[in-house]
């Protein structure tokens, strides 16, 4: 759990423009000793990217350490963090040196600082500042040479505002910000990431990479992967395993995958959550529109343009489905469902 | 009790990606709160498949008619 090393297999794959964002400034802060803070929800490779900057930095002969601060109580986390000494508490039978320590000279990743106790917060705060720890029941002060890296699943901004996390240890630890984007707003990395983990599952299993269905890729295009990569991952290691047949099928994937990606009808995400906060006008009748429009496109499609298929998909009744194909101005609807998964299948090509 | 038809509209989401890929569910019977399917085409050997379909087919059900008792894939 303690010491990671990045090997080529586990290095973060994306080619979308927010990963190559991502990686460009991962390369900017390489050599910095400064103090990073990973934000991203869970399953987005917080880790991965820490090991990344770490191996990519000065410290790489050095220890890298990671600690999940959601493992320990409130009590347990400032032992494991900066040591005891014997006798510091019934079961501390001999000197132990904290995780901080283990690192000298190397990194240390906090991962869940949003789950510390605010008051481990300013424990961590003076040890940012001044550098030096002391060891639970001791009274040295122990110099320590350790880069920081912070991973958080949720905005610390908004737990600060929330009165939830130190303002003062957001701001020390917020020196160098990685937003790691969700999967499903970087929706192109999706068939790169595939291929990379079914490669690697596929070789484990001393087997080459056998074809995959067009159902399958669009059904993994379509999912919203809340567990994110992590959740690709342990998909295509599914699919390795289950696999009999030569042909990765719709038959190989998970049932939940499958049936989710079966009920998302395809188009533009609906106004984010931000939107209104931000007070700009957002029209109703043209975002419905929007909608209505894609859902009979998207219905079309997956009929091969067979209106009366199509209507039965939306619940709606074949003569209805006219009228509103006439009004969101669809009139060429068919065509342009089939324009799209050629669209798709040369975005995949290019890939 | 429910339809055949509202089995039938649950099997809908996801029979345009088995039917790209060669296979399809047919629901064989409905008898009281539960349902007689089975695969066929090309994922209907597949224990794979069947894993997934029975699993998933089943979840999807529950969620959609939360009186649905027994799924039976034969």
């Amino acid at each position: 759990m303690d010491t990671a090393t990045a090997t080529s297999d586990s290095l973060v794959v994306g080619r979308s423009a927010r990963m190559r964002a991502v990686f460009e400034f991962l390369r900017v802060i390489g050599s910095s000793d400064s103090t990073v803070l990973i934000t991203g929800e869970s399953g987005t490779g917080k880790e991965v990217t820490a090991t990344l900057i770490h191996e990519s930095s000065r410290r790489k002969h050095h220890p890298f350490v990671a600690v999940s601060c959601a493992l320990f109580s409130e009590t347990l986390i400032e032992s494991e963090l900066f040591g005891h000494e014997r006798g510091a508490f019934t079961g501390a039978i001999k000197d132990r040196p904290g995780r901080f320590e283990l690192a000298e000279g190397g990194t240390i990743f906090l991962d869940d600082i949003d789950d510390v106790p605010l008051s481990m917060q300013v424990k961590l705060l003076r040890v940012l500042q001044n550098r030096t720890i002391e060891r639970l029941g001791g009274t040295r002060t122990i110099a320590v040479n350790v880069r920081v890296i912070a991973g958080s699943k949720r905005d610390l901004k908004q737990m600060v505002a929330e009165g939830k996390f130190r303002e003062d240890l957001y701001y020390r630890l917020n020196v160098l910000p990685v937003a790691l984007p969700p999967l499903r707003e970087r929706r192109e990395d999706i068939p790169v990431l595939m291929d990379h983990f079914l490669q690697r599952y596929f070789r484990r299993r001393g087997e080459d990479q056998p074809q995959i269905s067009d159902a399958v890729k669009q059904a993994f295009m379509r999912y919203n992967w809340p567990g994110n990569v992590r959740e690709l991952e342990n998909a295509c290691e599914r699919i390795a395993q289950t696999c009999t047949c030569g042909t990765v099928r719709v038959g190989c994937m998970s049932a939940t995958i499958l049936f989710r990606a079966g009920s998302q009808a395809p188009g533009p995400p609906l106004p984010a959550a931000a939107e209104p906060q931000q007070a700009a006008a957002v029209s109703l009748d043209d975002r419905l529109r929007e909608l209505e429009s894609n859902l009979i496109a998207w219905a079309l499609r997956v009929s091969n343009g067979n209106k009366s298929r199509a209507a039965e998909l939306l619940k709606i009744k074949r003569s209805t489905l006219g009228d509103r194909i006439a009004r969101c101005a669809l009139g060429g609807a068919p065509q342009t469902a089939e324009r799209e998964p050629a669209a798709e299948a040369a975005g995949a090509a290019r890939l | 009790m429910i339809t055949r038809e509202r089995v039938e509209a649950v099997l809908d989401r996801v029979r345009p990606f088995l039917q790209a890929d060669g296979g399809d569910i047919e629901v064989v019977d409905v008898t009281g709160n539960s349902a007689d399917v089975r695969l066929t085409g090309i994922c209907a050997g597949c224990p794979s498949a069947q894993m997934t379909l029975h699993l998933g087919v089943e979840m999807a059900l529950r969620e959609e008619l939360p009186e649905f008792e027994t799924l039976r894939l034969i």
